[in-house]
């Protein structure tokens, strides 16, 4: 049975204006953040309540599994801290149901400081406004094991740079270790149409439409590595982590990642360290794909002025470039990407995946529509294995997926 | 004597309202004390039912009527939710799966558990290590034995190396939407042998021992023994077992999502009603209404697998 649910919080928000005295105690809540930035978050609010010293901030991290279902229960029942981490995607049902404040009218003033892209980038389809404050971005090249290229009479400094070169790769590659190493673990996804210039959207934001010629032809290219061994056996029912597994033991030749994982594999597996190959992401439209997170202001918020104060103060070009110091992880604000960190070389690997990535992400595009669901995904996901299994065409598997989804659009 | 203490019996339980107050304060209060008494005990057991097992399965059912949605206040839709289940493919698909794993599993788990309780049940040097061991898979955490079954069945995994180092060939446990179901089922299984071995260990305990001396001494052997003996002694336990992992093998859900994946196998083919309730009713977009109604589903069907058990179990009496 569902568990025991809370009804609506009710409409008790406060005000939307900003302008007011930041003052008061607020909640900041984070998504899985805690383990590794402890002492950076401190330090964060400890800058904020000196700057602000009639302001208060408590500050709340969740795990990342199941972040979306305590969203989705705060907010029914009125619960939901006053600063929230989120994604796109997370934004648009909150921002439907009212409970994104709309930055355009209560902050429209900080527009400019940040990357146009990244302002849009918590802008729903069907709504004026921007519901979110776009934080940090990611994005990242493609790795690929020079070991397994070799072996199979592959130039492992040629990666494939197209399309077209990846899917001749993949099937000589196959064919060469005989179905024993496939190039990629992972069926596409809808970045992955993206990226291969399908169009996802109509205007509007009314429909879906990967399944045009474009998305058929990339399925079916798909099909056709599945059949020969490229893609790897478990693909159907792999997940991010199982794929990034794959890559690590060596079981594929290929897969995405970012600046996070070079240290990684320096760690876990030194022997694919030492092969590791890094080329830029493959894409039909020269724009690369990047990860966007925001920080949402809680409309329901009693102390509106200090949660947005707070999460303007966490998302401002100094904290975001303190913040992307610390990890692998690139700032959203205007200017931030022409540091020294960002374009100097000094000749590791880390430096040049990072300098690639923040060139790529002045016009990479988040290619997942923020209306896209996680029960679309999962449509999606079951019609590709539907074709990749040879039960429908690609052409049906992906008409059946444009239609479960609007359905499911028109019911979110 | 005997006869006073029946006939004042029903007096002192259910006094006249005259005296009642012609009794003393004290007795009166301990009268008042008797009839509260066992409710004040009783309040906090009937709390938690009443928030945590009436109230969600009563808003489950009010739910099931209803298209709410998470953020979402729904409205009454009738039976809508049902008819649309009709049409769900996906319905159909967890149906099958969740009925698939109570009649592969339920045998398994009424018979196997019953022979290895048999084999645990001798008091022999070193048996209570066998015992600790065939039960540690009961306390283990379902995520820990999903995980380690998961990278046992991999490709790359124990069982698919043994198979090729034996020339077998490589098996798609993971990838193939059958034997992905059949290793959950497995899984279900292992996990549940111990747990159902101590009950049967119980029910063993009780068969008089004169029986089984009686039954060898007219020649019946082991398998004799075991079919005329054993198994009408202890089955009641039997139908108990069937009772039990029907309804928890129709609600299965950890095994087949760790081993399976979110999606439920390739193009879902593996998920079963718990898993789509999971998939369609939570997340900021989930429909709790549609869920809810998949839910009463599964609620009428463990309900009517009860009562066929029960059933069956008053026939065999009969």
């Amino acid at each position: 049975m569902l568990p025991l649910s809370a009804c609506g919080g009710g409409d008790e928000g406060g005000s939307s204006d900003a302008s007011g005295k930041v003052e008061g105690e607020i909640t900041f809540q984070t998504w899985n953040l805690k383990a590794n930035f402890k002492s950076y978050f401190e330090g964060l609010i400890d800058d904020f309540e000196q700057k602000y010293p009639d302001a208060k901030v408590k500050w709340v991290d969740q795990p990342g599994e199941g972040y979306a279902d305590k969203i989705s229960a705060d907010a029914a029942g009125g619960t939901l801290p006053d600063v929230v981490n989120v994604s796109p995607d997370l934004v648009a049902p909150l921002a439907k149901a009212g409970i994104a404040l709309d930055l355009d009218k209560s902050a429209g003033k900080y527009e400019k400081e940040y990357l146009p892209g990244a302002w849009k980038s918590h802008q729903v389809p069907g709504l004026q406004g921007t519901y979110a404050f776009p934080w940090y971005l990611n994005t990242g090249p493609l790795f690929y094991n020079k070991r397994l290229f070799k072996e199979a009479g592959l130039d492992p400094n040629k990666p494939p740079k197209t399309y077209d070169e990846l899917f001749a790769d993949a099937e000589e590659l196959a064919e060469k270790s005989k179905g024993k190493v496939a190039t990629l673990a992972n069926v596409p996804t809808i970045e992955d149409f993206g990226r291969y210039g399908v169009p996802l959207m109509n205007k509007e934001g009314t429909g879906f439409t990967f399944n045009d010629a474009k998305g058929v032809e990339l399925l079916t290219k798909y099909k056709e590595l599945y059949d020969a061994k490229a893609l790897d056996g478990q693909a159907l029912t792999a997940t991010p982590e199982s794929t990034g597994k794959k890559f690590l033991t060596e079981a594929v030749a290929m897969n995405p990642g970012s600046a996070l994982d070079l240290e990684k594999f320096k760690k876990d597996a030194p022997r694919l360290y030492k092969n590791i190959g890094i080329t830029p992401q493959i894409s039909s439209t020269g724009k690369d794909n990047m990860y966007v997170m925001g920080v949402m202001v809680n409309t329901r918020t009693k102390r509106t002025p200090a949660a947005v104060a707070f999460a303007h103060f966490v998302t401002d070009a100094q904290r975001q470039m303190s913040f992307a110091k610390k990890v692998a992880i690139f700032p959203s604000t205007k200017g931030s990407l022409d540091d020294p960190y960002f374009t100097k070389r000094d000749g590791s690997d880390e430096t040049r995946v990072r300098i690639a990535a923040a060139k790529s992400l002045k016009t990479a595009v988040n290619y997942t529509p923020v209306l896209f669901s996680e029960q679309m995904k999962v449509e999606l996901r079951n019609a590709v294995a539907r074709a990749l299994q040879g039960k429908q065409s690609p052409e049906e598997a992906l008409d059946n997926a444009v239609k479960a989804c609007d359905r499911l659009l028109k019911q979110s | 004597m005997k006869s006073t203490t029946a006939a004042s019996a029903p007096a002192t339980a259910r006094p006249s309202r005259a005296r009642e107050a012609a009794a003393p304060p004290a007795r009166r209060r301990v009268r008042r004390q008797l009839v509260t008494s066992p409710w004040l005990f009783a309040a906090p057991g009937l709390a938690i039912v009443g928030i945590f097992i009436l109230y969600p399965f009563v808003s489950t059912v009010i739910n099931s009527f209803t298209d709410k949605r998470q953020l979402v206040e729904g409205k009454y839709v009738g039976l809508a939710n049902f008819r649309e289940l009709l049409h769900d493919d996906m319905f159909w698909i967890g149906l099958r799966n969740s009925t698939l794993y109570v009649l592969v599993v339920v045998p398994a788990l009424v018979l196997l558990p019953l022979l290895l309780a048999l084999l645990v049940q001798k008091q022999i040097p070193g048996i209570t290590f066998f015992r600790s061991a065939f039960y540690t898979p009961v306390v283990a955490s379902i995520v820990v034995v999903g995980l380690i079954w998961v990278w046992m069945l991999d490709e790359r995994g124990l069982v698919n190396a043994v198979l090729e180092a034996v020339g077998a060939g490589k098996v798609g446990f993971l990838s193939d939407q059958w034997l992905l179901l059949f290793s959950a089922m497995a899984v279900t299984v292992w996990k549940g042998l111990g747990y159902y071995m101590i009950i049967y260990l119980a029910a063993l305990a009780n068969v008089p021992r004169e029986l089984h001396e009686a039954a060898a001494v007219d020649g019946a052997g082991p398998v004799r023994r075991f079919l005329s003996v054993t198994v009408p002694a202890v089955r009641s336990t039997m139908v108990l077992v069937a009772a039990l992992s029907s309804v928890a093998a129709f609600k299965v859900f950890s095994e087949v999502y760790l081993m399976a994946g979110p999606t439920g196998g390739p193009a879902g083919e593996d998920t079963t009603l718990v898993m789509l309730v999971q998939r369609t009713g939570t997340g900021l977009t989930g429909r709790v209404g549609y869920a809810s109604a998949i839910s009463v589903v599964i609620f009428v069907v463990t309900v009517v697998l009860m009562l066929l058990v029960l059933r069956a179990d008053r026939k065999e009496d009969r």
